[in-house]
C-alpha cells in the first residue's frame, strides 16, 4: 500500500504523464513537426540590379506563398530564389498570402520579409501581395484592420484586390480572407473581378489569391470559393491561377481551361495527396519560376535545394 | 535474482529513456526540415547538441537511479521520484523550446541576424528542462524516503523536522 505521501508523488506523476502525453501528442509535436519555429540567417547574397526580361511580349515573375516565419526554412526559400535571380533574372515576385506568422506584421517587417528578400529588393525585384488569412486572421476586429493596413502600406500594396499590368501579363490580385470570399460586401470585390476581367486585353491574365480554389494539402479546396469565382474566371479564359494556403506544391489539369498551382511552400510543408484534378504535387519547400515569352507560358517549381520539381508550359488561350 | 537482474538493467534503460526524450525534440525539427527539401546537414547543430546533452543527462540520471537503488529504504519511493523525474523532462524539454521559440519569435530572429548562434539557445533551454527533472527527482525521492525527526528551536518554540542528512537504518533483509 502506498502511503500518503507516495500516493501524492504518484498521482501527480501519472496526471502529469497524461497531461504531457496530451499535451506533446495533439499540439507540441504537430507543431515542431510542420512550424518553421528555428530563427534563421537572412541570405547574403548581393545581386546586380539586371535588365530582367520585360517586354510587350516578355517577362519573367516568381510566386511564392506562405513564407512568413522569418525562420531557417523561410531564410533558405529566400536563398533560393535569390540565386535563381543570379542565374534567371525576374523582376516580380507575387507573394500569394500569409507573409507574417507569430506576430504582428510591423513588429516583424524586417524579420519575415525585409532582410530574407533584402537581395532581391536591392536588386529593384518589385513584389505584389494577395493578402492571407493569417494577414487578416481577425479582419473584423481593430488589430486585424491595422495589421492589414500595415501591410499594405509596408509593401505598397494599393487595396485587399487590385490588378496590375507588367509586359503582356495582366495580374488580378484578390483578397480572398474570409470577409473578401463570404462576407456582406464580398460581391463587390466579384462584380469588379468581372469587370476589370472583361475590360483587360492583354494577351495573358493571371489570378493571384492566398486561398486555393483547388487543392489536395491539408486545407483542400476552398469549395465556397470556387463555386462563386470559377464560373468568373472560366467566363474571361484565365490562363493560371496562382495560391498559397497549403504548405505544398500542386498544379491541376486545366479545369474549364484554367490551370490551378498552389505554391504554398515558402517555410513550411505539410502532406499533399493526389486528387482527380490533380497534375502534379509535391510537399516541399519551394517557390515557382514562370517565364512568358510571347503566346508560351513555362513555369517551374524550384524546390529549396534548386531541384525542378515539376515544369510546365501553357499556350496563350484562344478565344478573346 | 530478479530484483538484482533488475537492479543491473534499470539505470541503463532509464538513461536511454532520458537521452532519447532530450533527443526528440531536435530529430522532430530535423526530419520536418529533410521532409521540406533543406540539406542533409541543415538541423544537424541542434541533434548534435540534444545529443551531448542528453548523453550527459543520461549518465546523471542513471547514476541517480544507481545510488538510490542502493539507499532507498521502500523501492517504490525511488520508482515514483524517477518516474515524477521523466515526466518533468519529458514536458519541459519539449514544451520550452517551443513556447521561447514561438513566444519570442522577433528577439530569436534578431540574435539570429546578429551572429548568435541558435544551437546556444536551444541547448540552453533544454539544459534548464534537464535541470527542472533532476531537481523533480532528487527532491521527490528524498520527500518520499523517511527521515529520523529531528528537533530545532526557532524562536523559543521546538519544531520537528525531518533530516536529510540523517538517513535511517536501512533494514536488515537478510534476517529471517
Amino acid at each position: 500500500m502506498l502511503n500518503r505521501r507516495q500516493f501524492l508523488a504518484a498521482a501527480g506523476g501519472a496526471i502529469g504523464a497524461t497531461a504531457s502525453g496530451t499535451l506533446l501528442a495533439g499540439h507540441v509535436w504537430p507543431l515542431l513537426n510542420k512550424e518553421d519555429l528555428i530563427p534563421g540567417r537572412a541570405p547574403e547574397a548581393t545581386l546586380e540590379a539586371q535588365a530582367w526580361p520585360s517586354s510587350p511580349d516578355r517577362l519573367r515573375f516568381a510566386a511564392v506563398g506562405d513564407n512568413g516565419s522569418g525562420g531557417r526554412q523561410a531564410m533558405a526559400v529566400a536563398e533560393r530564389m535569390a540565386e535563381t535571380y543570379a542565374q534567371q533574372p525576374f523582376g516580380l515576385v507575387a507573394l500569394l498570402g500569409d507573409i507574417c506568422y507569430y506576430g504582428n506584421f510591423e513588429d516583424r517587417y524586417e524579420d519575415v520579409f525585409r532582410r530574407p528578400m533584402a537581395p532581391l529588393l536591392d536588386a529593384g525585384v518589385g513584389f505584389e501581395l494577395a493578402i492571407g488569412n493569417h494577414d487578416a486572421a481577425l479582419r473584423h476586429s481593430d488589430d486585424g484592420i491595422e495589421e492589414i493596413e500595415a501591410e499594405l502600406r509596408l509593401l505598397g500594396t494599393p487595396s485587399t484586390y487590385y490588378s496590375t499590368t507588367h509586359g503582356p501579363v495582366d495580374f488580378f490580385y484578390l483578397d480572398s480572407s474570409v470577409p473578401g470570399v463570404f462576407g456582406p460586401d464580398s460581391s463587390t470585390q466579384w462584380e469588379w473581378l468581372d469587370d476589370t476581367l472583361a475590360s483587360s486585353t492583354s494577351q495573358w491574365k493571371v489570378v493571384a489569391l492566398h486561398h486555393p480554389l483547388y487543392s489536395s494539402g491539408r486545407h483542400s479546396s476552398t469549395v465556397g470559393a470556387r463555386e462563386r469565382l470559377e464560373p468568373i474566371l472560366a467566363r474571361h479564359h484565365v490562363d493560371l491561377v496562382l495560391a498559397g494556403h497549403d504548405h505544398n506544391y500542386e498544379r491541376t489539369h486545366p479545369q474549364q481551361g484554367v490551370t490551378y498551382v498552389v505554391s504554398g511552400g515558402g517555410c513550411k510543408t505539410t502532406a499533399v495527396g493526389q486528387s482527380r484534378f490533380t497534375a502534379a504535387a509535391a510537399s516541399v519547400l519551394q517557390f515557382v519560376l514562370v517565364d512568358i515569352d510571347g503566346d508560351r507560358l513555362t513555369a517551374s517549381c524550384v524546390a529549396v535545394d534548386g531541384a525542378i520539381v515539376d515544369r510546365f508550359e501553357l499556350r496563350a488561350r484562344e478565344g478573346r | 535474482m530478479r530484483r538484482e537482474l533488475l537492479d543491473a538493467v534499470a539505470p541503463p534503460l532509464y538513461g536511454a529513456v532520458d537521452f532519447l526524450v532530450i533527443l526528440a525534440p531536435a530529430l522532430a525539427v530535423k526530419l520536418a526540415s529533410d521532409r521540406g527539401g533543406m540539406g542533409d546537414t541543415e538541423g544537424l547543430d541542434l541533434v548534435a547538441a540534444s545529443a551531448v546533452l542528453g548523453a550527459v543527462h543520461a549518465f546523471v540520471a542513471g547514476a541517480r537511479l544507481l545510488s538510490e537503488e542502493r539507499t532507498a529504504i521502500r523501492r517504490a519511493d525511488m520508482w515514483i521520484a524517477a518516474v515524477d523525474a521523466l515526466v518533468v523532462l519529458t514536458l519541459a524539454a519539449t514544451i520550452l523550446p517551443v513556447v521561447v521559440l514561438w513566444g519570442f519569435a522577433d528577439e530569436h530572429a534578431s540574435l539570429a541576424d546578429r551572429g548568435y548562434p541558435v544551437v546556444v539557445l536551444w541547448a540552453g533551454v533544454q539544459a534548464v528542462a534537464i535541470v527542472l527533472a533532476e531537481t523533480t527527482g532528487r527532491v521527490v525521492f528524498w520527500w518520499l524516503e523517511p527521515h529520523p525527526r529531528s528537533r530545532f528551536r526557532i524562536r523559543g518554540h521546538l519544531v520537528g523536522l525531518r533530516s536529510p542528512w540523517r538517513h535511517v537504518e536501512r533494514p536488515d533483509t537478510t534476517r529471517g
